[in-house]
């Protein structure tokens, strides 16, 4: 019934199984909805958190959101800057999930705060000090460029193109798209080492904090690294899920094998530093504030050395070198391993640096405080996921996003012309998505 | 149309210049901070004038000076007066709390008739005329049918006029069923005049001066005495590197600040103060000047000593080594000015007399009676000269009667009052009182055995209480009457705390009353003068401010201008330059016949039985639970640990080790069981408690008052029951064996 | 403006709180409750959700009965100054300037009206000074009528915090200007804790006048100094007896504290190993 809408030349399932499924993860949503206007409407006490997190599950999956939104600025940065012309390919799928990565983190942010309609004070009243002020600008900067990098996408939609003004539009859009992805990935990258400063600042408290670079405690280079590390994984393996669930080849293996070896050798040399880090960290900086660095990973039911293991070798070292030998990196479930241990360590270290530095006692009376999220965290939580997962299906069901989905899946009955249409422009590459062919 | 990238982005740039120039993105984010800095359910306080009016504290019996900051007519700040006596500019959580009390939830608004079943919280709001009727009727029956004595009165243990005109309603009505509620003043009193010949005297206590204090369990840092004074006392102490020294089972705050914290075993007070006694004898270290100028009984006590006390035979009943207490002993009677104070807690319970002479007999023997830095007896109180009472026939018929609680009786000859026999005789089915007036107290809550008392309540026909809060008596009463509170009303307040000079001080109304409420002395004048007769003839004033201005006539000026009276400036300095113990006959009685029997007895014994509980369960005192006055005000509940209260569960402190070895873990829900009730509790692992012991705050477990503090906690009073002193007949039990469950 | 500034030198207004002498009995946590206008809530026992500007901690030594001690350290907000005044914990990391460093008075200031609460300074105060308006306080009906017109009520989602009862400053400088004075006098100026702790445990005053009692006992060093760590520290104390809470992080605090128990004084920071407070300025004994 909507196929005027779906792309040309592609397949999708029938409107009423995607209804279905969209009504399921509308659920989800609506559950997490009712959650957030819970927040809204009855305050911040619907939450578990407390004088002690303040900072809980929410600025985590901020940090996690936005570490792994990370492929978006670092895909354009290779390809827009450094010229990785073969991600193009990818580049649809990682702004999309980019795109959403930084509206639920904005979104997150507006239910976190306990006024959020004062929110903008952080602009007017901003306080250049402040990691929290770099924060803010770069990313409601960046995520305005992500808009307008995802507007053409939305352009593209067979309908919509049809009218001239979009169609215009959308072609001066990709036209500028250069500039928007090197403003992008320069605005990226101070956010996400502002994010990494909002807990290396924190001189009051040892576990997080770091000597600086400048002004910049070392979490600043970090966490720009580790998210130009681990966000690729993240637009991979979901570039993975996506084809598992549509169970069809969508990019070629010869633009993910780009990425994953590149995200390959960020992991590991970002691996280098951070264990660097950890190491100068245990033996310099804890113990020159009074603390052996043992005591954070002691006395609790939580955070022992298990955790910084799981960070730093299940989470980094192992993804990191799967990752740049050849053999594991083609081997689509060793591939696919390292993405998902190379997610899970970026997610754990962005937890440990807001959790568990708060968890630590840092007066030598004070006690570990424990913290288990209340359900409408949870569900806020869920909520950019079900957000997500909605966006993902609706704009790969109307939207053009995989550019190579029509030459991997030719449409049988129409072989012909698909073959036809292969022949003419091989890899896909007059595909309208490419802006910078046009 | 053709969309040129230069016409492209002077649209995009055109359309965001347009919008951030309208007023439209201006306006809505101004409203949006204007509306989220006002939301109209947070309040605006509204400004008036600053005024400030002096008073006086009677949250507790410490007599502070405060100071009452105004702006209009609300009260917005209760401080310390500085330059007061009492407490210069210092001040105790309660007393900073006392707005809550005024402005808060639990006032008693309007006369209240009771209208669903005794304790069911029915009530109907009636006026004071009706309200006064109701009671005045009540009265005038039992009078007319010459039962005067059915009519009792448990009333607050002061020397002010309140207090006095309670006893006077009585005399005039016909009943010496004349409560006071007891407390650590009654067992000093008796103790008081069996040493020193001073009848209803009190107890001075020149802690400031003193340089090694020996505290048997006192609460000096909870609340003992006049609480601030005593913090007061407490800094000079560290400030003149004098000693203090803590004897209790339990690391109270006291304890935790002394410089020597000796626990002992529960009850080895009088023992250790004896054994010590023999030491300083033996030795010869004691003042014998002193002892031989101005005490008796000196060979008799000794030989006593010898007999009963010596120092292996306590220190074994004590559980500590006989060295500590030879060197305490030693210390005590070398020290420049030592000082030995008693009472457990914060006084809110008689000490038993024996403890209480071997304590002052310590003293006595370093030769501190009516010395700088020593203890002094002090006469009562004596400004309130009314005429006497003119009673009719029956009220002499009905005064003829003894007493219920055998006070004054050849058993309790020196007792004025004995509320826990009393309230035994009442739950052992004697029937013979028929209406209760209850004034300042809170029985119900407060003495030991509440189930016990609360049956009594509903036995008794008529119920009368004066509350101004909705407290646990308040809830069993027939009709409530409910008083002003101390921030609305005149009061003379005469210190007994434990001050080396008598002060009275002047509580006043810093506002309006909130409510309809009337002034307990009002109230009491209304209703004798509603009786009429002879008993409205003992009520001669026009209401009870006038009463007080005539009672303190030359002193009512300087009083209303200092806020405070101090009778003689300085009785100490009179006993100083006699150089007697004071008194009448100005020597201290170390032995004699009566002395000899109190310290010959054997203690009551605890109740319950040892084999089937092991532990000791005590009450502890805390200064961040009001235990008595008054219930805990929700700034003073916000101030108590979660090691204390937890949600709405309290909890049971036990020593860790043992509460390991019995594979308790801390937080963990027990139920404690004693003789006299049970109840489930939290254990807080304490590495400040003697093992056996285990302990729980006074304060907690109210059911009535507020949300704030109703149903939190357990009352202690529900788990243990009185111990009569067979000296004195006044309840001293220091707690009650029990046993501790899983629950 | 600025001229007025450099002419008399500014205030560093601070406390010192004799721990020998503080009883915990709590008044100094009413006292600002009352003063401050501090809401409560029917269960006050969670006390990670509990507003207590000045909060009193129980210690003790570890030991086990019967030689276990006890001690109690009130914590009001140290009005810490940070590596270079100004640059305290929770100031330098608010980003809408809802807290701010007053260098007239040292004081940290909190402006509820701004603050959008977002919470980070909590997260970066390690003394939990701060603390969050989770509910709309709510006062049971008519006992609003107690409200100070002083102080601002607090609407729910702000952080809030001891402002070293800072109206009471307005109000003596207001005292001083009428009286033609330029400065605030000592005792015109007194927190509402230190004026109302019955054991006169809280001495309250300006740091950098030595007329005031807090700087005598104090004596704090007129100078930086750099700690074995390279952190500079300023206005060390003199006095042995007198210590700061997490002083080697550098927070700079303006709370002092005095005991004459070395556990407690021990007790205000951490220390690897064997470290003594002694050995934290070790090298600048040498010289
Ligand atoms: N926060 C708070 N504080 C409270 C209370 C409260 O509920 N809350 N309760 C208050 C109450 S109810 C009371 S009663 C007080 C308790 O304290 P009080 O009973 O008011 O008086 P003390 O200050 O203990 O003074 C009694 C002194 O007299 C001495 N003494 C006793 N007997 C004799 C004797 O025979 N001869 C001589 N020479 N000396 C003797 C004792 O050693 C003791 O030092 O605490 C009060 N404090
Ligand atoms: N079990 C036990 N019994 C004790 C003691 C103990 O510690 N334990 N202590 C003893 C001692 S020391 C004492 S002083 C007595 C006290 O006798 P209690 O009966 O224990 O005293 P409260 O319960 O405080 O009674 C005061 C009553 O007055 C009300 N009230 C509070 N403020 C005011 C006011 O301003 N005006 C009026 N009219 N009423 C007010 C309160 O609501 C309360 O009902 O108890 C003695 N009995
Ligand atoms: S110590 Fe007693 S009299 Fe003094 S302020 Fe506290 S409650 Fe009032
Ligand atoms: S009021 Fe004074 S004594 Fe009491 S806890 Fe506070 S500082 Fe300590
Ligand atoms: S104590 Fe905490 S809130 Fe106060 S100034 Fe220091 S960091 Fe800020
Ligand atoms: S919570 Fe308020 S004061 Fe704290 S950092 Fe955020 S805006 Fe600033
Ligand atoms: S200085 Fe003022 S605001 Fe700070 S804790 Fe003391 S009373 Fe509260
Ligand atoms: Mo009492």
């Amino acid at each position: 019934m909507d196929s005027a809408l779906i792309p040309e030349g592609v397949k999708r399932c029938s409107l009423w199984k995607f209804l279905l499924a969209l009504s399921i993860t509308s659920g989800v949503l609506l559950w997490g909805v009712i959650a957030m206007l819970l927040c809204w409407i009855k305050g911040l006490n619907q939450t578990n958190m407390n004088d002690y997190y303040g900072f809980a599950l929410w600025i985590w999956a901020d940090l996690a959101v936005i570490a792994l939104g990370g492929g978006a600025f670092f895909s354009g940065l290779l390809k827009y800057i450094i010229g990785k012309d073969e991600l193009k390919n990818l580049i649809n799928y990682a702004v999309l999930i980019g795109f959403i990565c930084y509206s639920s983190a904005l979104l997150i942010l507006a239910i976190d705060v306990g006024q959020p309609m004062r929110s903008w004070f952080i602009f007017w009243h901003a306080n250049i000090h402040s990691m929290l002020t770099e924060v803010a600008f770069c990313l409601s900067c960046y995520f305005a460029v992500l808009t307008i990098e995802y507007i053409p996408l939305i352009l593209e939609n067979r309908q919509i193109n049809k009218v001239p003004f979009f169609h215009h539009l959308a072609h001066n859009m990709h036209g500028v798209m250069a500039i928007f992805a090197a403003t992008g990935a320069f605005l990226s990258f101070f956010h996400q080492g502002s994010l990494g400063g909002v807990a290396g600042v924190l001189f009051g408290r040892p576990f997080a904090f770091r000597d600086h670079i400048l002004i910049w405690p070392y979490t600043f280079f970090l966490f720009t690294w580790s998210a130009a590390a681990f966000g690729p994984c993240f637009t991979l393996f979901i570039t993975w899920m996506t084809e598992k669930i549509t169970r069809k080849k969508l990019v070629k293996d010869k633009p993910i094998l780009l990425l994953a070896k590149i995200s390959g050798w960020m992991i590991v040399t970002y691996m280098v530093v951070k264990s660097i880090d950890t190491w100068y960290w245990a033996t310099h900086t804890a113990p020159s504030l009074g603390f052996n660095w043992e005591f954070f990973f002691k006395n609790n039911p939580l955070y022992g050395k298990t955790m910084l293991f799981s960070e730093i070798i299940l989470g980094g070292w192992i993804p990191g070198l799967l990752l740049i030998f050849r053999p594991t990196r083609e081997n689509s479930v060793t591939r696919t391993t390292a993405f998902f241990l190379g997610m899970a360590g970026v997610c754990i270290n962005r937890w440990v640096m807001v959790l568990q530095t708060m968890a630590v006692p840092v007066m030598s009376f004070d006690s570990w405080a424990m913290y288990i999220p209340s359900w409408q965290e949870v569900a806020t939580t869920i909520l950019p996921v079900a957000y997500g997962v909605i966006l993902v299906m609706i704009s790969y069901r109307y939207l053009p996003i995989f550019p190579q989905e029509k030459e991997l899946n030719p449409i049988e009955g129409s072989a012909g012309s698909v073959d036809k249409q292969v022949g003419q422009t091989p890899a896909g590459d007059d595909s309208p998505l490419q802006p910078a062919q046009i | 149309m053709k969309l040129s990238r230069r016409c492209f982005l002077s649209f995009v740039v055109g359309g965001a210049a347009g919008t951030a120039l309208s007023p439209l993105p201006w306006k809505l984010t101004d409203d949006l901070s204007i509306w989220s800095q006002n939301w109209s359910w947070t309040p605006v306080p509204p400004d008036g004038e600053y005024t400030q009016v002096n008073s006086t504290c009677t949250l507790c019996p410490g007599g502070c000076g405060i100071g009452i900051r105004k702006a209009g007519k609300r009260a917005v700040k209760i401080e310390g007066l500085a330059g007061h006596p009492v407490n210069d500019g210092g001040v105790c959580l309660l007393g900073l709390s006392g707005l809550q009390l005024l402005y808060g939830p639990a006032r008693v608004k309007t006369p209240l008739k009771r209208t669903g079943k005794r304790g069911g919280g029915q009530w109907q709001a009636i006026s004071w005329k009706q309200a006064i009727k109701e009671v005045t009727e009540k009265l005038k029956e039992l009078r007319k049918k010459n039962q005067p004595q059915s009519l009792a009165s448990i009333g607050p243990n002061g020397s002010g006029t309140v207090s006095a005109l309670i006893s006077r309603f009585m005399k005039a009505y016909g009943s010496s069923n004349d409560m006071k509620m007891a407390s650590k003043l009654d067992s000093d009193e008796q103790a008081l005049f069996l040493t020193q010949g001073i009848q209803n005297g009190m107890v001075g206590a020149d802690v400031e001066n003193a340089d090694f204090i020996l505290s048997f369990g006192c609460a000096v840092l909870d609340g003992y005495g006049s609480p601030v004074r005593m913090f007061r006392a407490n800094s000079r102490w560290k400030e003149n590197s004098a000693t203090l020294i803590q004897i209790e089972p339990r690391q109270s705050n006291t304890a935790a600040k002394a410089d020597q914290w000796l626990p002992i075993n529960p009850g080895g007070e009088a023992d250790l103060a004896l054994a010590m006694a023999n030491i300083i004898i033996k030795e010869n270290l004691y003042n014998s000047s002193f002892v031989s100028d101005n005490c008796d009984g000196l060979n008799s006590f000794v030989q006593m000593l010898y007999e009963n006390y010596m120092p292996e035979d306590a220190a074994r009943r004590i559980g500590i080594d006989v060295q500590t207490i030879i060197d305490l002993a030693h210390r005590f009677a070398t020290a420049a000015r030592p000082l030995a104070i008693n009472g457990y807690g914060k006084g809110q319970n008689p000490s038993n007399l024996k403890e209480t002479l071997a304590i002052h007999a310590l003293n006595a023997l370093v030769g501190n009676i009516g010395k700088k830095g020593g203890i002094t007896g002090l006469s009562a109180y004596d400004y309130i000269r009314w005429p006497k009472v003119v009673t009719d026939t029956v009220a002499a018929a009905g005064l003829k009667e003894s007493r219920l609680d055998g006070a004054g009786t050849n058993a309790f000859p020196h007792a004025k009052s004995l509320p826990n026999r009393f309230f035994d005789k009442l739950s052992a089915g004697n029937t013979s009182i028929q209406a209760l007036l209850v004034a300042e107290a809170n029985p119900c809550y407060s003495m030991p055995d509440t189930a016990k008392i609360k049956r009594v309540f509903d036995s008794i026909p008529f119920i009368v209480s004066f509350s101004s809060f909705m407290d646990e008596t308040a809830m069993m009463a027939d009709l409530i009457l409910p008083n002003h509170t101390f921030l609305e009303r005149y009061e003379d307040v005469p210190v007994k705390a434990g001050l080396t000079a008598p002060i009275v001080g002047l509580c006043r109304p810093a506002v309006e009353p909130q409510w309809d409420t009337l002034d307990l002395g009002d109230a009491l004048i209304r209703i004798a003068q509603s009786i009429g007769g002879s008993v409205g003839a003992a009520f001669p004033w026009k209401n009870y401010k006038t009463c007080l201005k005539q009672t303190l006539a030359d002193q009512w000026k300087d009083l209303e201008k200092k806020g405070y009276w101090m009778p003689s400036q300085s009785l100490q300095a009179d006993a100083d330059s006699k150089n007697k113990a004071g008194g009448k006959s100005g020597r201290y009685v170390l032995m004699d016949g009566t002395l000899e029997t109190i310290y010959m007895a054997q203690d009551a014994p605890l109740e319950g039985d040892s084999r089937s509980y092991s532990m000791l369960l005590m009450p502890y005192d805390t200064i961040r639970i009001t235990s008595l006055q008054i219930g805990a005000p929700p700034f003073v509940m916000k101030t108590v640990p979660d090691t204390v209260l937890k949600g709405q569960d309290g909890f049971i402190e036990i020593n860790k080790k043992e509460a390991t070895e019995m594979g308790f873990k801390q937080g963990q829900a027990v139920i404690v069981t004693t003789p006299i009730g049970e109840a489930r509790v939290r254990v807080h692992l304490s590495s400040g408690l003697a093992p056996g012991v285990i302990a729980m705050p006074r304060g907690l477990g109210h059911t009535a008052y507020d949300d704030y503090l109703a149903g939190k906690g357990v009352n202690i009073n529900q788990l243990i029951g009185p111990v009569e002193d067979p000296a004195s007949g006044l309840d001293t039990a220091l707690g009650i064996r029990a046993k501790l469950a899983k629950a | 403006m600025k001229q007025e500034h450099t002419q008399h030198r500014s205030k560093r207004y601070g406390m010192v709180i004799d721990l020998d002498k503080c009883t915990g009995c709590g008044a100094c946590m009413v006292a600002c409750f009352s003063e401050n206008n501090v809401p409560f809530k029917k269960d006050e026992t969670d006390k990670r959700l509990s507003i207590t500007w000045m909060k009193v901690y129980r210690i003790d030594n570890g030991r086990d009965f019967p030689n276990n001690q006890v001690c109690y350290i009130p914590r009001p907000c140290q009005h810490c100054a940070g590596q270079h005044e100004g640059h305290s914990p929770c100031v330098s990391v608010c980003p809408a300037t809802a807290t701010d460093y007053s260098r007239e008075t040292g004081i940290v200031s909190q402006i509820y009206t701004r603050c959008f609460g977002c919470r980070y300074c909590m997260g970066a105060c390690p003394y939990h000074a701060r603390y969050f308006n989770w509910w709309d306080p709510v006062w049971p009906e008519g006992m609003e009528k107690y409200l100070s017109p002083n102080v601002s009520p607090r609407m729910r989602g702000v952080v809030e915090k001891c402002s070293f009862c800072f109206h009471r400053y307005q109000l003596a400088r207001d005292k001083a200007y009428a009286n033609r004075r330029k400065d605030v006098k000592e005792a015109d100026y007194q927190t509402a804790c230190t004026q109302a702790c019955p054991a006169g445990a809280i001495t309250f005053g300006d740091l950098n006048n030595p007329g005031h009692a807090v700087h005598q006992i104090v004596k704090p060093n007129d100078h930086v100094v750099k700690n074995k760590a390279g952190i500079s520290i300023i206005g060390k104390s003199q006095n042995p007896n007198v210590f700061r809470m997490l002083e080697r992080l550098g927070t700079n605090t303006k709370v002092y504290y005095l005991s004459s128990r070395e556990w407690v004084r021990k007790a205000g920071d951490n220390y690897i190993a064997d470290e003594k407070p002694e050995d934290m300025f070790a090298e600048q004994k040498k010289h």
